[in-house]
């Protein structure tokens, strides 16, 4: 069953995928037999041919996920949302340790080895990254503004 | 052979400078620690390391040595915890876990893991031997190939990708194809057409292939790992004071030998990596130890540990071979190993021999020097690692996403990448969950752009005329090569269940 509505799902993307290749993608001009619309219109085919292929004998019935592990799957997909929503506005130290307590903290750390875990993250990460390594991550954009605001120096 | 040895001499220059050095050791350590740690294997390693890699602003090869130590690395480092845990730590050391965890029950941790290092190093260093000497002449023979050749090629590529990865073949040829359509986003490249862009901005220049490789892989394997999420430690078994001795080694000389050269030409076959190898090996073996092995194979029997050890990494090796000589690579890993290449704008295939030798060189000869490393490494240090076993899940798994992340945003600083990772992560988690392999879709992604655009020069070369692409011998026995491979899984499918219908 899992297998079929996740086909019948592939099949529509795939038919607009098609229908896209087929009607709206053209060269304004070319030289070449084959332009831009050839190849996905060859893939949407063969890919259509594949889905029918799954729904007509399909091997997968459940997902075998029980109620809980959905609900700490979905937290985990909703707070890795809210890490990428707070990169840039908390910056790379304070997200991450936001982010790394929290996680570790549900997935059954104590509070207190999760805030440590969140902390060395954090901090040691971006020593680690931006002042060794010379990568390019965040800085507190909010942090800092609120800091030279108090300073009155804007 | 001239050719070969004035190209090792160029690869060992490159390769014994102090930096590229330090990298080999370094890519070895950090991918025996990923591969001993269950559920992260070469393949999400190189993945979420690969960003960084390339953020640091290396010079190519020098990357490109540290990621393959990683790679090659993590190989190594999957017996451990399959030896100690019984938990592969990753899929090419599942066959590790048949007799290697028997004999650390009996007390014998140490020489199964001081075996299995052994096996694994003679494997490797036969992988890079052959490819050192069959290299060079398989990319000269494809000098020669034309693009209908290409396509002839990529079509058996993706033939024995279906047959012989995964459960179901039509799975595998649908995630392949996901791959092929996901590397269809982006301007044309010949005619500037945008297409499936629905006018944003951040995908114009089509989807990065980091974050296809870290979306599907690192952000999946996340997932996964939260699903999956064991409460309290796993226990491991001590490492104790036993070593292997030479009456093993003497035993196991010919298993071993046998075994490498198994894993290697399976590893060069495109798509099929060091899961598939170390299976056939493990097989074969059993099937050569005759009635008194099929009794000690599984309990704890030495040949049953020096099998798959060898050939997983003989075929780890065997992978780089079309890779580097034909740019198609033999396995998910190479796959990445190849994006990451032409990250690099370098064009893998026939030409890099003669036009980037130190690139090319400078692989084999690290991967020489990365074996001697690994053995070195793993003979006196497996303690350590042992001991990172222990690392629980909470910590690994924040972790996982925060070095993802890192790596996203420093390519370009755009916190947009920061969402398709977490996107493409569900949904690889979808397909891993429903039996799809993920090594066909980024094997697709990556050729992608390679089998459209030969496709394309061929029939521009006829005019329009498809009898090209069968028109010339090489294409032909490639395609004929490509029926082989479908077929004779199935025969002999067919010809197992005859079999044991005759025996009820």
């Amino acid at each position: 069953m899992a297998d079929r509505i996740f086909a019948g799902l592939l099949l529509l993307v795939t038919l607009a995928y098609g229908f896209i290749a087929f009607t709206i993608i053209k060269a304004p001009f070319q030289y070449d037999p084959l332009g831009p619309e050839s190849w996905p219109q060859i893939l949407s085919v063969v890919a259509v041919l594949c889905i029918l292929g799954v729904l007509w004998k399909p091997d997968v019935e459940h997902l075998n996920v029980a109620g809980r592990t959905w609900f700490r799957l979905g937290t985990m997909v909703v707070l890795l949302f809210a890490y990428a929503e707070l990169y840039e506005p908390l910056g790379f130290i304070l997200s991450t340790i936001l982010f790394g307590t929290i996680v570790a903290r549900m997935l059954g750390a104590a509070w207190i080895r999760a805030g440590l875990f969140g902390l060395g993250a954090g901090v040691l990460g971006w020593l680690l990254c931006v002042e060794i390594l010379d990568l390019n991550l965040p800085d507190a954009d909010l942090l800092a503004q609120a800091y030279s605001l108090s300073e009155g120096t804007i | 052979m001239g050719d070969v040895l004035s190209g090792l001499a160029t690869g060992f220059g490159v390769a014994l400078m102090p930096f590229n050095l330090m990298l080999v050791l370094l890519g070895c350590f950090a991918g025996t620690l990923i591969g001993a740690l269950p559920g992260l294997g070469p393949i999400n390693g190189v993945a979420i390391l690969l960003p960084i890699a390339y953020g640091l602003g290396f010079p190519p090869e020098s990357a490109l040595i540290l990621l393959a130590g990683i790679y090659y690395g993590a190989e190594y480092g999957g017996r451990i915890s399959s030896i100690l845990l019984n938990v592969p730590g990753d899929s090419g050391a599942v066959m590790t876990t048949l007799d290697g965890h028997p004999m650390a029950l009996k007390g014998e941790a140490g020489r199964a893991l001081s075996l299995s290092a052994v096996a694994s190093f003679v494997g490797g260093t036969i992988a890079v031997v052959l490819m050192s000497l069959f290299g060079p002449l398989l990319a000269q023979f494809a000098v020669t190939f034309s693009p209908a050749n290409y396509v002839a090629l990529m079509v058996f590529a993706f033939a024995s990708l279906a047959s012989l990865v995964g459960k179901s073949t039509v799975k595998t040829l649908l995630g392949a194809l996901i791959g092929l359509m996901l590397a269809t986003i982006g301007i044309d490249s010949n005619t500037g057409v945008a297409r499936y862009t629905f006018g944003l901005p951040d995908i114009l220049a089509g989807i990065d292939f980091l974050i296809v490789v870290v979306g599907l892989f690192g952000m999946a394997e996340l997932l996964h790992l939260v699903e999956q999420q064991v409460s309290g430690k796993l226990k491991t078994l001590p490492v104790d004071k036993s070593f292997v001795r030479w009456a093993d080694l003497a035993r196991t000389k010919w298993t071993i030998l046998r075994c490498s050269l198994i894993g290697f030409f399976i590893g060069v076959l495109p798509g099929t990596g060091a899961s598939v190898a170390s299976a056939v090996a493990y097989g074969t073996e059993k099937r050569m130890a005759g009635a008194e092995g099929q009794k000690t194979f599984g309990t704890g029997d030495v040949r049953g540990l020096a099998a798959p050890e060898a050939a997983n990494n003989a075929a780890a090796g065997g992978a780089m071979v079309p890779m580097l000589t034909l740019g198609i690579p033999g396995s998910g890993t190479t796959a990445i190993l190849l994006g990451a290449l032409l990250m690099f704008n370098i064009q893998p295939g026939p030409l890099m021999f003669a036009q980037r030798p130190e690139i090319a060189w400078g692989l084999i000869a690290s991967m020489y020097i990365g074996n001697v490393a690994l053995l070195i490494i793993n003979l006196p240090l497996v303690g350590l690692f042992a001991r990172m076993l222990t690392i629980p899940q909470h910590y690994l798994t924040p972790l996982i996403a925060i070095l993802a992340f890192v790596g996203i945003y420093s390519i370009v600083g755009n916190p947009f990448d920061l969402f398709m990772i977490t996107w493409l992560g569900i949904f690889g988690w979808f397909l891993r969950k429903l039996d799809f392999s993920l090594a066909p879709v980024i094997l697709g992604f990556v050729l992608g752009g390679l089998f459209e655009n030969n496709l394309r020069r061929a029939l521009s070369i006829s005019g329009g005329d498809w009898m090209i692409l069968v028109d010339n011998w090489k294409s032909l026995l490639l395609y004929a090569l490509a029926l082989l491979v479908v077929a004779v899984p199935v025969w002999m499918g067919r010809r197992a269940r005859k079999m044991a219908e005759a025996d009820i």
